[in-house]
């Protein structure tokens, strides 16, 4: 008896249901909208006639032009490009040179890894105070470009660390022992047998550390003194009451192509590629 | 100078290599003739990776009293500075070079120019068949034509010595047959030097011209493929050269014709392959192979022989391996019959000259 087949019950369970797949596709949807109405938001009224009134149109790209006069915008825009240069080729280095060692190293790859990666779960707000008050206290620093760039990369240093040490624990260094029988020295190898495999990584990392340096404010917060970046004014000139807010949506519209352009050129370069 | 020392291409002397405080290589004596094929065999850990990597400059040695290649001394100059070039097991092909500019690699280190290692690169793929796989990708490839890249690439550079670290390990058993005899008669064809490591006594005796028979970081036995074979020098060399019958012996008497010896009561003649004779009372190791074992027709003094009783016998296709139990202890026997019924009771026996003694050691 106890082997007796199971009785089928042709109504089915309410788990085994259809429509929940259709509930699954409807919070998707929601969710995603509430992602994206925003920025799309931002998109329309930055081509709309009065953005500050909340109706888009009538249309006219005239805050785009605004730009080119109200130039506030373009020494801060500069300062987040240089330290954001600055912190892409610093990481871009520095991931290369501890990102290669770690496959390298017999004890303690794990622990090492793990450290460099530590930066990445500390709150922004707790590292910008730390920093301000080792550079200012500590240090007796004067706040500024070079504050903020230190801060940038420590916060961006890791995921360009990450997207190196990939690439570098999939190379197989054998082939190393195969480049120097083929009569290559040392910088040889690391150049035409090495670097052409990491590559990947390190642009895509270099290119996520100029991002997040970018973007970046809870750390800059701290650390600016009297410097300004684009998203610190940005974020003073929404905040205000001034006549500049209408120049923010074009601003921010602007920002977004080339922040977008840019993740996707990384995520390209990394992932994308057929690799042969 | 005189022409055998024009021909030695490499020579070394007393090759001690260590890995921490373990030695990997003890004392190694080593010569390679011009054009000559010489083969490393030996068990995995016997050092003759080692060896060879040795050889091609990727480690140096530990300590060395000579160490020559083509009357250079290389003692303490790394492999990107010798003129010598490995095939590895794993091909050590770049990834990101298709099959063309692999083969162009060690040219462009050399600095030679674009068009001329072009042309020396296209021409050496053609002479392993490859012609038509030039621009592809390496990962588009098969085992054999990775395998033929990797050969490629380390002969364009004409190095003096070819190095080949179990080349063929990788492939299946049909391929690997072929490229035995492909690569050796590329080596004949070039007149190159090459020294070959495998594990597999069958490679070996196939391929070299000289087998040099290692175990524990030691050479052990060095000879042509038939010495190997026939005449092992020790129970080692013996057993690693599928020797299947050995046993342990007391040496009886011992004369310029051969030896006589007693295994577990029985009598056996064979022929000494050691070094120095044994004498009257040591213990000894007797051996003869399978293949070598018959029933015996008719009882001639040139061969040793004893009553035997079917044990097992165990159907391989070509061939019974047939076991009979005897004085001796169990006897393996390799019938070429492998249909017929094998005899339940019978007298086996071998060849006196086919019986091999040596040290136990």
């Amino acid at each position: 008896m106890s082997n007796r087949q199971p009785t089928i019950n042709p109504i089915p369970h309410w788990s085994e249901k259809h429509g929940w797949r259709r509930l699954g596709a409807v919070t998707g949807f929601i969710a995603l909208s509430f992602i994206f109405a925003p920025i799309l938001w931002l998109v329309v009224m930055s081509v709309s006639e009065d953005p500050l009134s909340g109706f888009p149109g009538p249309f006219t790209l005239t805050y785009y032009g605004q730009l080119l006069e109200q130039t506030g915008w373009v020494d801060p825009l500069l300062n987040s490009v240089a330290i954001a240069l600055g912190v892409a080729v610093v990481s871009m280095i520095a991931s290369t040179l501890i990102g290669r060692a770690i496959p390298r190293i017999r004890r303690g790859q794990f622990t090492l890894t793990g450290v460099m990666l530590l930066p990445m779960m500390i709150p922004g707000v707790v590292i910008g105070t730390a920093l301000f008050l080792y550079f200012r206290v500590g240090l007796d620093m004067k706040l500024g470009l070079w504050s903020l760039f230190l801060g940038h990369l420590i916060w961006a240093f890791p995921f360009s660390f990450l997207s190196v040490l990939i690439v570098a624990l999939r190379f197989d260094v054998r082939l190393l022992d195969a480049a120097a029988d083929l009569g290559s020295g040392p910088l040889e190898r690391f150049w035409r047998v090495e670097l052409p495999q990491l590559k990947d990584g390190i642009i895509s990392g270099g290119l996520f550390a100029f991002l997040l340096s970018f973007n970046e404010i809870a750390r800059s917060i701290y650390l600016r003194g009297k410097t300004e970046t684009l998203p610190i004014y940005l974020w003073q000139q929404a905040a205000s009451h001034s006549s500049h807010v209408p120049l923010i949506y074009p601003l921010n519209v602007l920002i977004l192509i080339v922040s977008s352009a840019l993740v996707a050129l990384a995520f390209w370069v990394l992932f994308g590629r057929t690799k042969t | 100078m005189t022409n055998t020392s024009q021909d030695r291409i490499l020579e070394v002397k007393t090759l001690w290599h260590y890995y921490g405080n373990t030695p990997a290589l003890r004392g190694i004596d080593l010569e390679a003739r011009r054009g000559e094929f010489v083969t490393l065999l030996g068990p995995s850990g016997s050092g003759k990776s080692t060896l060879l990597r040795i050889l091609a400059g990727l480690e140096l040695p530990t300590d060395v009293n000579v160490m020559t290649l083509d009357g250079q001394d290389v003692s303490n100059i790394p492999a990107n500075r010798r003129n010598v070039s490995t095939v590895f097991q794993h091909y050590g092909l770049f990834p990101h070079l298709n099959v063309r500019e692999n083969v162009e690699y060690g040219l462009r280190a050399r600095k030679v120019p674009a068009a001329d290692r072009r042309e020396r690169a296209l021409k050496m793929l053609e002479q392993v068949q490859l012609s038509d796989f030039a621009e592809r990708p390496i990962a588009r490839l098969s085992g054999g034509q990775k395998q033929r890249v990797a050969i490629a690439r380390s002969l364009v550079l004409e190095p003096v010595i070819l190095l080949l670290d179990e080349p063929l390990g990788a492939l299946d058993e049909k391929l690997r047959i072929d490229m035995q005899v492909e690569l050796l008669e590329l080596q004949r064809r070039l007149e190159m030097t090459f020294i070959y490591v495998t594990h597999s006594q069958e490679e070996a005796l196939t391929m070299s011209d000289r087998i040099l028979l290692m175990n524990d970081g030691d050479i052990v036995q060095t000879g042509t493929p038939e010495d190997m074979f026939d005449r092992p020098n020790s129970r080692f060399s013996a057993s690693f050269m599928g020797v299947e019958n050995l046993f342990d012996a007391k040496v009886v008497a011992v004369s310029d014709a051969g030896l006589t010896v007693e295994v577990n009561g029985a009598s056996i003649e064979g022929v000494w392959t050691g070094a120095s004779l044994p004498s009257v009372g040591e213990t000894i190791c007797c051996g003869f192979r399978s293949e070598r074992v018959q029933i015996a027709d008719d009882s001639t003094t040139s061969m040793n022989s004893l009553e035997g009783k079917l044990t097992s016998h165990i159907y391989k296709g070509k061939y019974l391996d047939l076991t009979y139990q005897t004085a001796l202890g169990p006897i393996r026997m390799r019938s070429w019959q492998s249909h017929a019924a094998p005899t339940e009771t019978a007298r086996i026996a071998w060849h006196k000259d086919q019986t091999i003694l040596c040290p136990k050691s």
